[in-house]
């Protein structure tokens, strides 16, 4: 780990990591936009929840400690959009709250609200009445993808007409009310050339922690790990020359990326997790949904009337790495930060389990490690200091 | 995957020999759905009842070709074959071919077909009225145990024991057991247990799965479907087992042929199964026909199969430390050490194994 405080790059801990209960409620599938790399290949806006759907799945989920064991939870509303539903998720949250007070549940001393949005409605009057009644308990994260025109590539309105301009003057508000946030960025293969200059200029728009992925679908061609890679370089080059490691994170660079398994655990929180749709069905992660799955049929754990199916359960809580990978990728000298969605190698297997590691990232992920190696070795030669355990 | 042999299904109304529901008054689910355009839509996710239609029994035999190809395809892979029986008697050239290949029978006790080589097929619910046990002496049998009989498992098996070499015991609707059930099969699997060592001062006890197996066992022995044997159904194609003919017609392995692929093979693999491997009820199933129904995963069991496992092994390690305390010399090799758990899940569940432990083959 690291020891040195002038370096920060590396991101921090969400609240209550892997102690809270993350329960997610897909309130609407609807979107103002229609980015191009949306998972929610079955995106409409006919399926929406109603707050009876939502108050019977608090009701059961309070009562069912066996599952719900935990002392803290974080209540996440996801779409679609959510904040176009944004009465419904006050009425959730105000009955939640009283529930858990009434039922003497430890979470109604330690709950979150957690929100992803494309930060279209967020200095809505009504949201920011929320935002006001809720602040002590909220975190919201809004997507911005980087540079205007990287941003304007992919999150577009069904016109084809970039959302740039109308998130990115929600951005000062949204700081001055949360001024840890972080953002969300998915790289794209068309995303290639912008990823350094996108970095960058999200952190001078004053966000301090951008969480950055390439998209975990079958989509990556010879050639694109070289650019990849480059752009990472670059973005490192810059990072260490103008000291943004002092005050801003990226979660490419990581001290504990790159490095052969030691331990055998899952990558993801499919299971531990729970998403509930419109209909009051339960499931492992909103990746689960139909409306999220190319291939395969949803996989419900239960549902607000039955309550958990403890069987259906039983193979995301007992899924390790070495079970799903592949011989090669269990000996990778690599291996640690080589990500996997869950809910992507259940829609890519060849059989209908959640067994099987889709591998699509392996070129990727090793231009990433070859980029952040770059990385650590530059700054420690910089700070003159060990920053990292090598094996 | 060494292949050992195969079981053949003559009729879509062979009688069900294990955890799948008999199909004599059901036509096989799968065709219902096989009209969705997403893969692999067996078990998922409806738990809607196949329709009953009954239909005619002769019509749905497996053809004299496929068989007569199946049985060449045995003798030219040194397979021994397990023939499903339905009710009814089968005509001369159908008896032929099963001759040719070294084979077992596995009948239905109502067919009334007497053969001392056979393995009969009993069902709970016809005991013990329409039951005649008179002309056998050494028979190998399968219980079928409905739910609502495992109050009156001990009297049956009492009334099997002098008559059998063997009884291979199956809990029908093991997915519905709950708590009560279970102290249910406790209490039945004490009395037996009582009677067998009783019984063992003056007769050889007949193997009993649920309680004997265990005893002699120092590694797992479970069902192995689609490693140690595949299914032949009366469309001619290969399945992992009967139950999965059943449940989805359109999801075979293909024709006869000596190529077999698997998709995710590997997942029947004990060394691909998190909870099993930590595993030592060793004369469990370890059913993939119910693990894939209810939990979704091949290589996942439910609680039920391993609650009412445990409960046999647990029964085990009394009948064994009563029989080495007897017989000091009896199986020295084998032990069954007391347990916490009932269930591996939990130990396993938020703990997975460590890696140096575990090897790809
Ligand atoms: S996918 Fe590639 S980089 Fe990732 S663990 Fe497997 S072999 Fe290593
Ligand atoms: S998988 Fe094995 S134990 Fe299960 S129903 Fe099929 S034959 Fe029986
Ligand atoms: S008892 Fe459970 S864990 Fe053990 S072999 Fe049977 S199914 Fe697997």
């Amino acid at each position: 780990m690291i020891e040195t405080k002038e370096v920060i790059i590396e991101k921090t801990n969400t609240w209550e990591e892997g102690k809270a209960k993350n329960i997610t409620f897909i309130v609407t599938e609807d979107c103002q936009l229609q980015c191009k790399y949306c998972y929610l290949v079955g995106k409409n806006n006919l399926h929406k929840m109603d707050f009876e759907t939502a108050r019977k799945s608090i009701d059961y989920l309070l009562q069912d400690c066996n599952y719900f064991s935990e002392t803290s939870v974080i209540l996440d509303f996801i779409g679609g959009e959510p904040f176009i539903e944004i009465d419904l998720i006050d009425k959730i949250c105000d009955y939640f709250k009283i529930r858990a007070y009434e039922t003497d549940h430890p979470s109604f001393n330690s709950y979150r609200f957690s929100f992803s949005t494309n930060g279209l409605l967020y200095n809505d009057p009504k949201v920011q009445k929320f935002i006001a009644k809720n602040a002590a308990h909220l975190s919201i994260q809004i997507t911005i993808d980087g540079t205007k025109e990287k941003h304007n590539l992919q999150r577009v309105y069904p016109g084809g007409k970039g959302s740039y301009d109308q998130v990115v003057k929600n951005v000062p508000l949204w700081i001055s009310q949360f001024p840890n946030a972080s953002t969300k960025v998915t790289i794209a293969r068309e995303d290639l050339p912008f990823v350094k200059d996108s970095v960058i200029h999200l952190w001078n728009l004053g966000i301090k922690e951008v969480n950055i992925n390439v998209v975990f679908e079958d989509v990556w061609e010879p050639g694109d790990d070289a650019l990849f890679e480059e752009q990472l370089v670059l973005l490192a080059d810059e990072i260490i020359e103008n000291k943004y490691y002092e005050n801003f994170t990226c979660s490419f660079f990581s001290t504990q990326i790159g490095l052969p398994y030691k331990e055998n655990m899952n990558w993801c929180g499919a299971g531990k997790m729970l998403a509930i749709d419109h209909e009051g069905n339960f499931f492992p992660c909103n990746r689960f949904v139909n409306y999220s799955l190319q291939n395969r049929e949803q996989l419900l754990i239960g549902d607000n009337q039955k309550g958990i199916n403890q069987n259906r359960l039983r193979p995301f809580l007992t899924l390790d790495m070495f079970t799903q990978s592949s011989p090669e990728c269990v000996s990778c000298e690599v291996a640690t930060g080589c990500a996997w969605c869950q809910g992507a190698n259940y829609d890519y297997a060849d059989s209908s389990t959640i067994f099987q590691r889709a591998t699509y990232l392996c070129l990727m992920h090793k231009a990433r490690v070859r980029a952040n190696n770059y990385f650590w070795n530059k700054l420690e030669k910089k700070l003159q200091k060990t920053l990292r355990t090598l094996p | 995957m060494v292949l050992k042999y195969l079981l053949v299904l003559l009729s879509d109304s062979s009688a069900s020999f294990c955890y799948y529901p008999s199909q004599k008054a059901e036509i096989p689910k799968g065709i219902a759905v096989a009209n969705s355009h997403k893969k692999d839509n067996a078990f998922h996710i409806s738990d809607e009842k196949p329709t009953e239609i009954y239909y005619n029994e002769k019509q749905h035999l497996i053809s004299l070709d496929h068989l007569k190809k199946t049985v060449v395809f045995a003798l030219k892979n040194n397979l021994k074959v397990n023939f499903l029986y339905p009710h009814f008697l089968l005509d001369e050239a159908y008896t032929k071919v099963i001759e040719e290949v070294e084979h077992i029978k596995i009948i239905p006790f109502d067919a009334k077909i007497f053969n001392e080589d056979a393995i009969l097929i009993i069902d709970s619910k016809d005991f013990p009225t329409t039951l005649d046990l008179e002309n056998y002496t050494h028979q190998n049998f399968i219980l079928k145990l409905q739910k609502k009989d495992l109050k009156k498992l001990d009297t049956m098996i009492l009334a099997l024991l002098a008559k059998s070499a063997r009884i291979n015991l199956v809990l029908m609707d093991v997915e519905n057991y709950e708590e009560k059930e279970y102290a249910i099969y406790e209490k039945q699997l004490e009395k037996i247990t009582r009677n067998l060592i009783q019984y063992q001062n003056q007769n050889a006890i007949p193997e009993l799965n649920f309680l004997t197996d265990r005893i002699d066992l120092n590694q797992m022995n479970n069902c192995q479907a689609g490693i140690q044997h595949l299914t032949i159904a009366p469309n001619g194609k290969m399945y992992l087992c009967p139950a999965f003919y059943y449940e989805n017609p359109s999801e075979d392995l293909g024709e006869i042929k000596n190529e077999i692929f698997i998709k995710n093979s590997r997942l029947l693999e004990l060394n691909y199964a998190p909870i099993c491997r930590i595993c030592d009820a060793y004369q469990c199933k370890r059913c993939v026909y119910l693990n894939k129904k209810l939990t979704l995963e091949i290589n996942t069991p439910s609680s039920q199969q391993c609650i009412t496992s445990h409960i046999e092994r647990d029964a085990s390690r009394r009948i064994l430390e009563k029989l080495q305390k007897m017989h000091p010399d009896f199986n020295p090799q084998i032990t069954i050490p007391q347990l916490n758990y009932r269930d591996p899940f939990e130990i396993v569940k938020g703990n997975p194994q460590k890696i140096a432990t575990l090897n790809h083959p």
